[in-house]
C-alpha cells in the first residue's frame, strides 16, 4: 500500500457519451489538478475493453479513479459497474457514478453495486467545479488507495 | 285460464299500503272481460294516464294489461301481448324475479324487489332490443297477486351516461398525459441546456474582458438568459412532481410540518430577523412533505415581500365544520392588489420585476396544486400596505371519533 506518489500522473477513466460533458469535465479536472491525465470511453463496450486492456487499449494503464455515467449506449452504467464490482482486478479501483439522474432508485441501486460514492452533475458551472475539486481532493489526494503501478 | 285465489298472507300486509288505491281492480271479474267493472275502469284509466308504459304481469309471468305507451314502446297492438308470456318483450330478468321456487312464495319473491329500479333489455316486436328500468309495484287481486311494471326506456340515459363516462375518461387520461409531458420536458430539456449554461460560463470565466465590452455584455446576457430559463425548467420540474410523486393522503402533523418548513427557511428567517407565530395546529390528512412545502412557501413569501424591518408572520388553523380545518398565514408585508388576487396563484406568475425580486413565480402555483390535490381550496385577502392572509382548507381527521368543541 502506498499514497499515490507526487511525480506520476494520476490516471482517470472517464466512461462518458457525451461529448460536451467529457470537455467540461475535463476542463474542471485540469483546473483541479494538472497531473490528472484523463481517458475518455464512450461507451460501456470501450470501458471494459479499456479496463481489461483488450484490442485497441493493450497498453492502456490501471486507472487510479473511474468516473462512470449511469446511462451509456450499448453497455450502460449500471453494468458496466457491475462487471467492474464482480472483478477480483478491478473491483479495487474506485468507481464513482457521475451522472445527471437523480432518482432514488438510481442512487439505491448504484450503491447496492458498490459504488464508492454517487454524485450528481449540477447545472451550475462553479458547483460543478467544485465537485471536482472535492474529487481531486478526497479522492485523488487524501484517501489512501491500492498501489495501482503493477497489477496483481 | 283459472286460478287459484290467494288468500290473504302476512307478507301481503307490507304491500297493501302501496297498492292501496288500486286495490284488487279484478275482484270478481272474468279475466276475459276485465272492463266489467268501475274499478277495473279506474285501474285502466290510471294506467293509460300514466307516463311510462306500463305492463302488468300475473305470478307465472303471463301479460294481463298493458297500456298505449307500452303498445307504442314494444310495437304490439294490445290484443297481440296479452295472454302472452311477458318474455315475449323483456326476455330476461322479469318473469324470473316474479316466480315462486323452492324457498319463496311469488309474494316473497318479488318483494325483494319492490321500489327498486331494475335495469334490462327489452325487445321489441321488430327484433330490436333498447335498454328499460322497471319499477315493480303488487296488486292484490282475487286471481292471485299481480304485479305492475312500470318500464322506463332509458335509452337516452345510457347514452348520456356513456357520453359522461367517456368524457370523465379523456379527461383523466388528458390530464396524466400533460402532467407526464412537463415532466418529460423539463426533465429533458435540463441536459441540453446544461451545455448551454455550462459553457456560457464558462466563456464568461475565461474571457470575461478579454473579447471586447460588446463580447462582455453578450455573454452575459447568454448566462443570465440561460440561469433564468434553468430556473424555469427546475420550477417546471417541482411543480409536476406535485402531481407525480404525491403520496396518499394520512394523517398528520401540521405544527411539525409547519416547524421542518422554519428550519428549511431558518436561513430567510434570521436574515431578515422574522417573527413567526403559530397556535392550534391541528392534525390533518395531508401528503407530509407536500404540507411541508406549503408552508414553507407561503411562510417564505411572507418574508420576503416584507414591509417593516422585522416581518410578522402567523400561522392558524380553524375548524371550518366538521370536515374541514381551515388555516390562515397572515403577514403584515407589502399586501397585494385585490385585481392580482386571482393571477397570483397562476404559474409563472409575477408581481414585482426581476430586479426587486427574485423567482419564476412558480411558489403559490405550488401551493394552489398541493392544495386541490388535498381536495381543499386556496385564497387570498389583502390591502396594500397592510399585510396579507393566505388561507387554505384540509380535511380534517376522523370526523366521527372526536368530540367537537
Amino acid at each position: 500500500m502506498t499514497i499515490a506518489t507526487i511525480d506520476l500522473p494520476i490516471q482517470v477513466l472517464l466512461v462518458e457519451d457525451s461529448p460536451g460533458d467529457v470537455r467540461l469535465t475535463r476542463e474542471a479536472f485540469r483546473d483541479a489538478n494538472t497531473r490528472i491525465v484523463m481517458h475518455v470511453a464512450s461507451d460501456g463496450v470501450e470501458a471494459m475493453s479499456f479496463l481489461r486492456q483488450e484490442g485497441p487499449h493493450l497498453d492502456a494503464p490501471r486507472p487510479d479513479l473511474i468516473l462512470l455515467d449511469l446511462n451509456l449506449p450499448r453497455l450502460d452504467g449500471r453494468e458496466v459497474l457491475a462487471l467492474i464490482k464482480a472483478d477480483e482486478i478491478l473491483r479495487t479501483i474506485p468507481t464513482i457514478i457521475l451522472t445527471t439522474s437523480d432518482a432514488e432508485a438510481d442512487v439505491v441501486m448504484s450503491y447496492q453495486l458498490q459504488a464508492n460514492s454517487y454524485l450528481s452533475k449540477p447545472v451550475q458551472l462553479d458547483r460543478f467545479e467544485s465537485l471536482v475539486r472535492s474529487i481531486n481532493d478526497f479522492w485523488l489526494t487524501k484517501a489512501k488507495l491500492p498501489a495501482n503501478r503493477t497489477l496483481p | 285460464m283459472t286460478r287459484n285465489a290467494v288468500h290473504p298472507r302476512p307478507e301481503h300486509a307490507r304491500h297493501s299500503g302501496r297498492s292501496g288505491n288500486v286495490a284488487s281492480p279484478l275482484d270478481g271479474t272474468e279475466r276475459s272481460s276485465p272492463e266489467s267493472t268501475a274499478s277495473e275502469a279506474r285501474y285502466r284509466g290510471l294506467l293509460e294516464a300514466a307516463p311510462d308504459a306500463m305492463v302488468v304481469v300475473d305470478a307465472d309471468g303471463a301479460i294481463v294489461l298493458l297500456n298505449v305507451q307500452a303498445e307504442r314502446q314494444f310495437g304490439y297492438r294490445r290484443d297481440e301481448l296479452v295472454g302472452q308470456q311477458v318474455r315475449t318483450i323483456i326476455p330476461v330478468g322479469f318473469a324470473e324475479r316474479l316466480i315462486a321456487d323452492g324457498t319463496r312464495s311469488a309474494a316473497e319473491a318479488l318483494a325483494q324487489h319492490i321500489g327498486t329500479g331494475i335495469e334490462l333489455t327489452a325487445l321489441r316486436k321488430d327484433g330490436t332490443e333498447f335498454p328499460i328500468e322497471i319499477m315493480l309495484s303488487p296488486l292484490e287481486s282475487a286471481d292471485g297477486i299481480l304485479v305492475t311494471a312500470a318500464i322506463r326506456d332509458i335509452s337516452m340515459r345510457r347514452e348520456a351516461e356513456r357520453h359522461l363516462a367517456q368524457t370523465v375518461e379523456e379527461l383523466r387520461r388528458s390530464n396524466e398525459e400533460l402532467e407526464q409531458f412537463a415532466y418529460v420536458a423539463s426533465h429533458d430539456l435540463q441536459e441540453p441546456l446544461r451545455m448551454v449554461s455550462s459553457y456560457t460560463q464558462l466563456l464568461a470565466k475565461r474571457y470575461q474582458g478579454r473579447l471586447g465590452a460588446d463580447a462582455d455584455e453578450f455573454i452575459a446576457f447568454a448566462v443570465d438568459g440561460a440561469n433564468r430559463m434553468q430556473r424555469l425548467i427546475q420550477d417546471l420540474l417541482r411543480y409536476s412532481r406535485v402531481g407525480t410523486t404525491g403520496t396518499e393522503p394520512v394523517l398528520v402533523d401540521s405544527g411539525l410540518a409547519l416547524g421542518e418548513a422554519m428550519t428549511n427557511l431558518a436561513g430567510a428567517i434570521e436574515d431578515s430577523g422574522a417573527t413567526i407565530t403559530w397556535a392550534g395546529l391541528p392534525e390533518v390528512m395531508a401528503d407530509h412533505r407536500q404540507l411541508v412545502q406549503l408552508f414553507q412557501n407561503l411562510v417564505g413569501n411572507a418574508i420576503k415581500y416584507h414591509r417593516e424591518p422585522s416581518p410578522c408572520v402567523s400561522v392558524a388553523a380553524t375548524r371550518q365544520d366538521d370536515e374541514v380545518w381551515a388555516f390562515t398565514v397572515t403577514d403584515n408585508g407589502l399586501g397585494i392588489d385585490p385585481a392580482y388576487f386571482e393571477r397570483i396563484f397562476g404559474m409563472f406568475q409575477r408581481l414585482h420585476g426581476r430586479e426587486a425580486y427574485s423567482g419564476t413565480g412558480i411558489g403559490l402555483a405550488i401551493c394552489r396544486k398541493i392544495v386541490e390535490r388535498h381536495g381543499g381550496v386556496i385564497t387570498v385577502s389583502s390591502e396594500l400596505g397592510v399585510g396579507s392572509t393566505f388561507c387554505f382548507t384540509l380535511r380534517a381527521v376522523l370526523v366521527a371519533a372526536e368530540s367537537q368543541p
